[in-house]
């Protein structure tokens, strides 16, 4: 018996790095493929691995589904979403073939990825927009400008519990809308390990705490939820409160929150929608974007298939389907010229 | 011939003798692992919190917020480490309230009160609760202590909090109270349970004036080992506990907070910004903080535990 | 003589008996025990309680989906995800700590009960092996994450299921060695003196004698250890574990685990537009995953308890 048990752990230990070399098999297969000067067919089959920011990661697990089921299609798309920087981390370490970012690389970034010699295409995909709300039974707040918001989120305002107390501020600052009213301030938003607050605060204080040499962060006492049903159950409590969530839930539960304007450069107050988002007079939102290997997209066609479904009509159905808005048809061909014009 | 034998007739076949050395050269290698699985896991925490440290500029200072908010914001390098420790501390604090009372008063029923037949079903039924996993118990504090205990009852501001994440962790450690302390009584010799009967003592003055003094080693053991164990625990802090990673430095179980162990994972997992430096760093400086409490910790208890073990 | 007189002659026997054990009119006695009763009956309400919970959130799924729930992968939505990433990585987690902390533990074990010294050295080692049982799962995590997917990253490819049970099978390890100790120790001296009299060497009576006397105990150790290395979740976030798309599983590339899609589902919000949302595919991997490790744990108390019944008795 103790021969049977002993050439059973034997041929265990035999047969797992043997099952472990079948499993490298399936990246390479494809590397024997010609690129064709034709659009691949995601019905080859191949592996692609999607890594990158948790706010791109639904589209590309929506197109990633649509590849590896659509008409014959069988992609093996693998998508991971550990936040941009991670993503930027591993992409020019050339340990994923694509990466999404929900902002443009940074420059340090960018040095990364050139010494390690991984070049790249920038395709933007999509829009996301960030909503700042109130409460539907808020009437008197309609619109707000940059300098309001720094006065009543910023770094600065910590300890302020009415809005009038941004007042101060805010007329510093030359906001158009320096006489909020004496009420109550909650505010309700997502944590600072949230792509959503960084684009809040980019968004809201970026010039502003550069001209005051302030950090560009959001006051602390604010309350903060990854949760974003928590958020909205928030900004629906308080007759006067404050938030801020992504658009695609703002959509979603429109109902509940009343959105506030946000004046652009010019002053006119710009509401939140499909539309305003897509055309860029909203300022409130940032295009995402995946960043394609360019060497790898020549070596695996299933690379190439699955952006090609990704910058087609079908992956833009994807985007709103995962809640965020199209991109409008010059940007889409800006992409699609980017991408075709690959060496 | 010399008709005597001489101390190498004896020794055996030679093969034999260099097969038991080898064997006793493996397995003593595989005792080794383990110390260099400790030397490892020291390694790592200590070059990581070397790291951090530098990366703050060796500026403990920095570790206690002294502002008007204080709080743990890794993003804005703010480090305050009481704000985690608190978070430890207190949902450590409620679950060891809620795991002590249950936990004993089911190790005092199994072992004095329960009849054979009931003791039998009890016992595996406890032993079921000890192998419920972690993510699971975190689930159950989500979808219903959230929401069906606490909220109706407390109203707390944010559905999870404190409150919820330390109910459920002391959920999930009743069983090891209950175990250690069960043995412990079991332990007790029944002499002395009988001569207290002797005397005209009743059940329960037995019982409390004679059986649990009498176990307390292995009581106070098991106290320490399920709060180390409480303490350790990640899973039902993360999903519950209410903080995604940072948050202000708060006492008041009602409200969300932030356990070390919580804290490490956000660490790890990046987010939209470049994930390196401090705030990734500051992972492995945590960890060495709870590998030291839990270790220190568990060193106690397993002294109490082994003087149970010696007493009887 | 007599010298118990009248008086003290009519109390019989039965009478003494009945007034020292007369337990049941003793208030402070029932009190107690139905305070007692209280807190089992509080344990068990609260197991009641998690098991109705999950199964009753299961059902939505599982119903919708069949088996169907146990071929399909992961994806984005709650009512077309399955777990077969997750069992994939679950099972060969399982097969890592049966061919790494198994061997290993039992080894280590053996080495200690029977090989070595009672030293400071080998005390140092049990000292050693007892903190490393109660260390946190997250700081295995850590280990796993530095050495596991980072050193050794040419041998297991970085986050795979490799690194996973490595890191998975350090974890159980001084359980396994804990378990496997007392039960060597509670093999009698006189089967190893035995042998020894008979001139079999140390390595041949513990072959033969110890470790199937043990076996038992052995065994019940492995399976406790392998339904904690299943439920643990802690170090598969550590390690990087997928929970977006994973329509391949191998042991070299990404993986997920069972414990991993718990969580992450848990923290998705429910739609409410289907009947089957996150909380129901949550609550039914959970239940996979319970039964999986109900399933070991029973197993590993029943040869327990059938073990030392048969040890009793002969």
């Amino acid at each position: 018996m103790k021969l049977k048990q002993w050439s059973l752990l034997a041929a265990l230990t035999v047969t797992l790095p043997l099952a472990a070399c079948g499993g490298d098999d399936g990246a390479s297969s494809t590397s024997d493929a010609p690129a064709t000067s034709e659009a691949p067919s995601t019905s080859e089959g191949g592996s692609v691995f999607v890594t990158g920011s948790s706010t791109v990661e639904p589209i590309s697990i929506k197109v990633g589904e649509l590849a590896g089921t659509a008409e014959g299609g069988n992609l093996k798309v693998t998508v991971e979403g550990p936040g941009t920087g991670d993503g930027f981390k591993k992409f020019c370490a050339g340990d994923s073939d694509i990466t999404g970012a929900s902002r443009a690389i940074k420059e340090e970034e960018a040095t990364l990825c050139a010494d390690a010699g991984i070049e790249y295409i920038e395709l933007a995909v999509a829009i996301d927009g960030l909503t700042v709300a109130t409460s539907p039974a808020n009437t008197a707040i309609e619109c707000l400008d940059k300098a309001a918001l720094y006065a009543l989120v910023g770094p600065e305002s910590e300890g302020f519990s009415s809005w009038a107390d941004a007042n101060a501020i805010a007329g510093e600052l030359g906001s158009a809308f320096a006489t909020l009213p004496d009420a109550p301030l909650s505010i309700y938003g997502p944590g600072e390990e949230s792509g959503t607050y960084d684009s809040f605060v980019e968004f809201a204080f970026k010039s502003i705490s550069e001209d005051r040499g302030t950090d560009m962060v959001s006051r602390a006492d604010y309350t903060a939820s990854p949760n974003d049903n928590v958020i909205v159950d928030g900004i629906e409590s308080a007759d006067t409160s404050l938030g801020w969530v992504g658009y695609a839930y703002y959509k979603a539960e429109e109902a509940r929150m009343k959105a506030i304007a946000i004046a652009d450069k010019e002053g006119a107050c710009v509401l939140p929608t499909d539309e305003t988002i897509a055309d860029g007079s909203y300022p409130f939102s940032r295009t995402l974007y995946i960043y394609v290997n360019k060497a790898k997209a020549v070596e695996n066609p299933a690379i190439a298939a699955y952006v090609d479904l990704y910058l087609s009509a079908q992956g833009g159905e994807q985007v709103s389907a995962a809640g965020y808005v199209q991109l409008d048809s010059a940007t889409q061909q800006l992409s699609l010229d980017a991408w075709t014009a690959r060496g | 011939m010399n008709g005597l034998l001489a101390v190498a007739d004896l020794r055996g076949d030679p093969r034999r003798r260099a097969h038991d050395r080898r064997m006793r050269r493996l397995l003593g290698g595989s005792a080794l692992v383990t110390i260099i699985v400790s030397a490892l896991i020291l390694f790592v925490l200590a070059r990581g919190t070397i790291d951090f440290l530098r990366s703050i500029g060796w500026n403990f200072g920095i570790l206690r917020d002294l502002s008007e908010a204080p709080g743990w914001f890794p993003r804005r390098e703010r480090f305050d480490l009481l704000t985690i420790f608190l978070g430890s501390v207190i949902m450590g604090m409620i679950a060891m309230l809620v795991a002590v009372p249950l936990g004993l008063g089911t190790a005092v029923y199994l072992s004095e009160f329960a009849p054979t037949k009931v003791r039998k079903i009890l016992k595996p039924i406890v032993e079921v609760l000890a192998g419920i996993p972690s993510v699971i118990v975190g689930y159950f504090a989500l979808k219903f202590i959230a929401p069906n205990i606490v909220t109706p009852i407390f109203s707390p501001d944010q559905p999870r909090n404190m409150l919820v994440s330390g109910l459920a962790i002391g959920v999930l450690v009743v069983p090891i109270m209950a175990s250690i302390s069960e043995d412990a009584l079991r332990a007790v010799p029944s002499s002395l349970r009988e001569a207290s009967y002797g005397i005209g003592a009743r059940k329960s003055t037995t019982t409390i004036r004679i059986v649990i003094p009498a176990a307390v080693s292995g009581i106070v053991a098991a106290f320490i080992i399920a709060t180390s164990r409480a303490i350790g625990e990640t899973m039902v802090a993360a999903m519950a506990g209410g903080r995604d990673g940072s948050g202000p430095r708060t006492l008041n179980p009602l409200e969300p907070g932030l356990t070390m162990t919580a804290a490490m994972t956000n660490a790890a997992g990046g987010t939209d910004q470049v994930n390196s430096g401090a705030p990734f760093q500051v992972l492995f400086f945590v960890g060495l903080l709870l590998f030291l409490m839990t270790m220190t910790l568990n060193v106690i208890g397993d002294r109490f535990v082994q003087r149970v073990r010696q007493q009887y | 003589m007599a010298i118990v007189t009248e008086s003290q002659r009519s109390i019989t026997r039965s009478e003494v008996h009945q007034t020292i054990t007369r337990q049941s009119k003793h208030l402070p006695s029932i009190a107690l025990g139905v305070v007692l009763l209280i807190a089992v009956s509080f344990t068990l309400l609260t197991l009641f309680a998690l098991l109705a919970r999950i199964v009753t959130q299961a059902i939505p799924a599982l119903t919708e989906k069949g088996t169907g729930f146990l071929t399909d992968t992961i994806g984005s939505e709650a009512s077309k995800v399955g777990i077969w990433p997750g069992l994939f990585g679950s099972f060969g987690i399982g097969l890592g700590v049966l061919v790494i902390a198994v061997p290993l533990g039992v080894g280590a074990a053996i080495y200690l009960e029977e090989y070595a010294k009672q030293n400071a050295m080998t005390r140092f080692i049990v000292v050693n092996i007892r903190n490393l049982a109660g260390v946190p799962a997250v700081i295995y995590g850590v280990l796993g994450l530095i050495i596991f997917v980072g050193w050794l990253k040419p041998v297991t490819n970085g986050g795979s299921v490799i690194a996973a049970a490595l890191t998975l099978a350090i974890l159980v390890l001084p359980i396994v060695i804990i378990t496997s100790m007392e039960a060597i120790r509670a093999v009698p001296r006189g089967l190893r003196d035995a042998g020894y009299g008979i001139g079999a060497s140390r390595w041949e009576v513990t072959r033969d004698h110890v470790i199937p006397y043990a076996m038992p105990g052995i065994l019940t150790g492995t399976v406790l250890s392998l339904a904690r290395a299943l439920g643990e979740a802690a170090p598969l976030i550590m390690i990087g574990a997928i929970t977006g798309l994973l329509p391949e599983t191998s042991l070299s590339g990404k993986f997920t685990a069972i414990p991993m899609l718990i969580f992450s589902w848990s923290g998705r919000p429910d739609s409410g537009e289907s009947s089957v949302g996150w909380s129901n595919a949550a609550a039914a991997a959970g239940l996979v995953l319970l039964v999986l490790v109900l399933a070991f744990n029973i197993v590993g108390i029943l040869l327990r308890n059938h073990f030392e019944a048969k040890r009793v008795g002969s």
